[in-house]
């Protein structure tokens, strides 16, 4: 019964997810005139395969082993499931009728298609073989991944998008770093400040002080403004320097429930 | 004469109008947000990395959704930043990570359980959820088209976050040797056979503990 219930609602997902990826990923190969949804390593990959329905193909089935792999272990297909497997396979399958790239993997209509029938076969698979295994290995798999995956997102990722950041230039190194602490103080994780650093910095570096920088600055700020407000932080921050929060501010704070 | 007909092709049809771009961007994140809901009632089916999606199991499990509402949240706008400017929106920070994880989180930890628990509204919440990402790129891109050539640094980001995932593999050892030595050990041997096989080590380093950790089991 568990088994039935969870076929049927990886067919649906595996349709709407393997579609939408390879209608997206197809669009790519016409972006930016088109706007796309995808990755630009899927990008990249995408076409160092380029025509060669065994490439396509291999390359897809590594990424499948790991994804089942981690789904057997943790419940997670990993990204390489939407962004490797599903738009290499349904290239590869459509690559076999017809060598033309134009008329295969650049058309979303017949990408998005192959990609449906594929994402439906994969999430099936992978989710009704995972969801049958021992207990014990899903308690191993949470003792090792859990620690593991703390370890990887508080610090690790920080600091590697902080030293891109640094390296990148002085402007996306500077927005990076402010944004970086202010983010990890207010929002509990250093890595989306730092993105958005890089983002301006680089977005300056490139084509200046233009309206739209400033309108990012701008929401990048009100951003960080809102949910630090959210999060209480600036009621605990005037505590932690010794200075009562003025009346309005806890007035505030109550009305809108936060 | 052949350019003139893609681009009225182009202008027209569903598969390249931009106006196309909030649906497709709807069902994708109805699939995605249905498979965290999968997720969150089988425990199978998240569209993410390992790493991210503990972050929303250690709030499933009595923790602070906390991480995952800001880790999701923060990323989803960044993305769709960059998303409408570049012309590629990046699916695994915005949708994957945005929608699949930061938003369930999000709702979550108001207490609000139905559009995760519920499959049927799961799939409604997250095609709304999606709709409404693709139309705010579809009119940023609007206004900022043409205006711009700057790809905003996403080389930098693609980088570094593919750099992240070489990581994965060495701290995932540290972390079962910490669980048993059985699975510690079955941990490396696992990597070492990935390895030499020359796949990614942190497959290796899972199927290698989740052996070990099957004949010789611990306690959570």
């Amino acid at each position: 019964m568990h088994i039935a219930v969870i076929l049927i609602e990886s067919i649906i997902i595996g349709g709407l997810v393997g579609f939408a990826a390879g209608v997206g990923a197809a669009r790519m190969f016409n972006a930016p005139t088109v706007q796309a949804l995808g990755a630009f390593r899927t990008l990249g990959e995408m076409n160092a395969a380029q025509g060669d329905p065994a490439s396509h193909f291999s390359f897809g089935l590594g990424f499948f082993f790991n994804a089942w792999a981690s789904t057997v272990g943790a419940g997670a297909f990993t990204q390489d499931v939407t962004h490797r497997v599903i738009p290499n396979w349904a290239a590869a399958g459509l690559l076999m009728k017809n060598k033309n790239l134009a008329e295969t993997m650049h058309n979303p209509k017949k990408m998005g298609i192959a990609s449906a029938a594929i994402g439906i076969v994969v999430v099936s698979f992978l989710n009704v073989t995972s969801s049958s295994i021992p207990e014990s290995l899903q308690v191993t798999a949470v003792k090792v991944l859990v620690p593991a995956a703390t370890i990887l997102i508080n610090t690790v990722m920080p600091i590697i998008f902080w030293l891109a950041a640094i390296d990148a230039g002085r402007r996306s190194g500077l927005f990076g770093t402010v944004f970086g602490g202010l983010a990890a103080l207010i929002m509990g994780n250093a890595v989306p400040g730092v993105v958005l650093g890089i983002l301006i910095g680089k977005g300056v570096e490139e084509i200046g002080w233009t309206r739209i920088t400033k309108i990012m600055l701008a929401a990048v700020i009100l951003l960080f403004v809102l949910s630090g407000f959210f999060r209480g932080f600036d009621i605990q921050m005037l505590k932690e320097f010794g200075v009562n929060a003025p009346q309005w501010l806890k007035g505030l704070h109550t009305a809108i429930g936060g | 004469m052949e350019h003139d007909l893609k681009d009225l092709e182009n202008a027209k049809s569903f598969w390249y109008a931009d106006w196309a771009f909030p649906i497709i961007v709807g069902l994708m994140s109805a699939g995605v947000f249905a498979g965290t809901s999968m997720y969150y009632n089988y425990g199978v089916g998240a569209f993410n990395e390992v790493a991210i999606v503990a972050m929303l199991k250690a709030g499933m499990t009595g923790g602070s959704y906390g991480a995952a509402a800001a880790f999701g949240a923060s990323f989803l706008f960044a993305r769709i930043l960059e998303g409408s400017l570049v012309g590629i929106l990046d699916l695994g920070g915005s949708i994957l990570t945005g929608v699949g994880i930061g938003i369930p989180a999000i709702l979550l930890s108001m207490d609000i359980t139905a559009p995760v628990k519920n499959f049927p509204l799961a799939l409604l919440t997250g095609l709304i959820i999606g709709v409404i990402i693709g139309g705010i790129i579809y009119t940023v891109r609007h206004f900022t088209i043409g205006q711009s050539k700057a790809t905003f640094g996403a080389d930098v980001m693609m980088g570094a976050g593919n750099d992240t995932g070489r990581f994965l593999g060495p701290l995932i050892i540290l972390s079962a040797v910490t669980a048993s030595i059985p699975i510690g050990l079955g941990a490396t041997a696992g990597a070492a056979a990935f390895y030499a096989w020359k796949k990614p080590i942190a497959g290796g380093a899972i199927i290698g503990a989740m052996v070990l950790g099957f004949f010789f089991p611990v306690k959570l």
